[in-house]
């Protein structure tokens, strides 16, 4: 089941640009220093540009899992 | 001749969806972002296409043709259609695609624009164009590339060759693509691939739409309201028409193809009625200004049309102004 330590989790599934990127940000700035987040993503443009700029803010990217159809989970290390 | 425009619009819609072409994006990644990569695909495609439609045209193959300028229509219209493409969470272009990707949200989003347009253009809101058409400015051309009645270009205002303008106007594109910092995204196709594909569709588009009785490249708006009225009032589909449905099953081909089709639906049920406000806002500010990103911003701009370039900047505040009331503190 659970891959990673998850410490918090989103949805973002079926959301307008730049909704998911949005969320993802708002949800790193609330967590801790080494803490994983999972971002629940079901739009291919979203899988391009979240691990971008997370990585442009240093954060680390540990996974894009396939999770079906045109869905992902992104893993993010927080960084610190 | 209405079928060329379903060929082109359907290639259009596999290069947009491919190269995740919005403009929207483009706009608002570089005030909330901090990220250009789309920005530089839209500065790189204009640059490109200013050169090949100025060489269809001084071929003879085609005859450019900027919109009528209107101070008040291009800046309100303008303004109007940026506001709403950050609610809709699309520009024109990019709502149209994404209907074909299966995204529930674009449909109602277009559904909306459409309709709104169809009601400014020739419906219940006719009057505030009939009203706003009086200001139309035209002047006569200055040069055989242009049709003998046109919108005022940067040409045809400094009365110089087009080419002169075009050129100086390509290097300081070129200088922004080329000569600054590009962020990075991993794409299907790149900025600059998709960019090449644009400039070389675009003259051809034009060609095949003039040889239909419309003497315009590439555009939206048009589509969506030909598409209406074909459903409701049995008129015939028009080029323009065409391309817009070319470009959905265009971009639907290509997702699915790619495994990326999916029926997508946000959780919060407010989202709808975001996308349905943005939906009327653009397609008044559309309708208004005589086109969306796309007849004004992606074509009208390379023909140098000063009412397109005024456009194209209130697009611009629109969409930051609204950009920067929804995620302004995400900066």
């Amino acid at each position: 089941m659970a891959k990673y330590q998850v410490a918090k989790s989103i949805d973002v599934r079926g959301e307008v640009c730049p909704v998911p990127d949005v969320e993802t940000k708002r949800a790193l700035k609330g967590m801790k220093p080494g803490e994983i987040l999972e971002v629940w993503i079901d739009y291919p443009m979203s899988k391009e540009r979240i691990p971008e700029s997370v990585k442009k803010m240093g954060h680390e990217v540990l996974e894009i899992e396939e999770v079906g159809a045109s869905e992902w989970k992104i893993y993010i290390k927080v960084k610190g | 001749m209405v079928w060329t425009g379903l060929l082109v619009g359907a290639i259009f819609g596999i290069i947009l969806q491919r190269g995740r072409i919005c403009i929207n994006s483009a706009f608002r990644d570089v005030l909330i972002f901090k990220d250009n990569y789309l920005m530089k695909f839209a500065a790189l495609a204009i640059a490109l296409q200013s050169i090949t439609l100025l060489l269809f045209a001084q071929f003879g193959v085609i005859k450019l043709s900027a919109m009528p300028l209107n101070w008040i229509a291009n800046i309100v219209g303008g303004y109007i259609f940026g506001i709403g493409m950050v609610l809709a969470g699309g520009c024109a272009s990019g709502v149209t695609y994404r209907v074909g990707e299966g995204m529930t949200t674009a449909w109602l989003a277009a559904l909306a624009f459409g309709l709104t347009a169809q009601a400014t253009s020739g419906g219940v809101l006719s009057g505030w164009m009939k009203w706003l058409n009086k200001y139309n400015i035209t002047v006569a051309s200055n040069s055989s590339v242009y049709v003998s009645k046109t919108g005022p270009t940067l040409a045809t205002i400094f009365n110089v060759n087009p080419w002169i303008i075009t050129l100086i106007f390509v290097v300081l594109l070129l200088w922004y693509a080329f000569g600054t910092k590009t962020s990075q995204r991993e794409t299907k196709i790149n900025w600059i691939v998709a960019a090449v594909l644009i400039a070389i569709l675009q003259p051809i588009a034009w060609w095949a739409s003039a040889a239909s009785g419309r003497n315009y490249g590439l555009g939206i708006t048009g589509g969506w309201t030909n598409i209406l009225s074909v459903y409701t009032g049995n008129k015939p589909l028009n080029w323009i028409g065409a391309e817009v449905l070319g470009i959905i099953l265009g971009a639907m081909f290509i997702a699915i193809v790619g495994k990326e089709f999916k029926l997508r639906m946000p959780k919060k049920p407010s989202t709808y009625l975001q996308v349905l406000v943005g939906g009327v806002l653009m397609g008044f500010g559309a309708a208004t200004a005589g086109g969306c990103n796309i007849g004004h911003f992606l074509t009208g701009v390379p023909t140098l049309a000063i009412s397109s370039i005024v456009t194209s900047i209130f697009f611009l505040l629109g969409n930051w102004t609204m950009a920067w009331l929804l995620f302004g503190r995400e900066r």
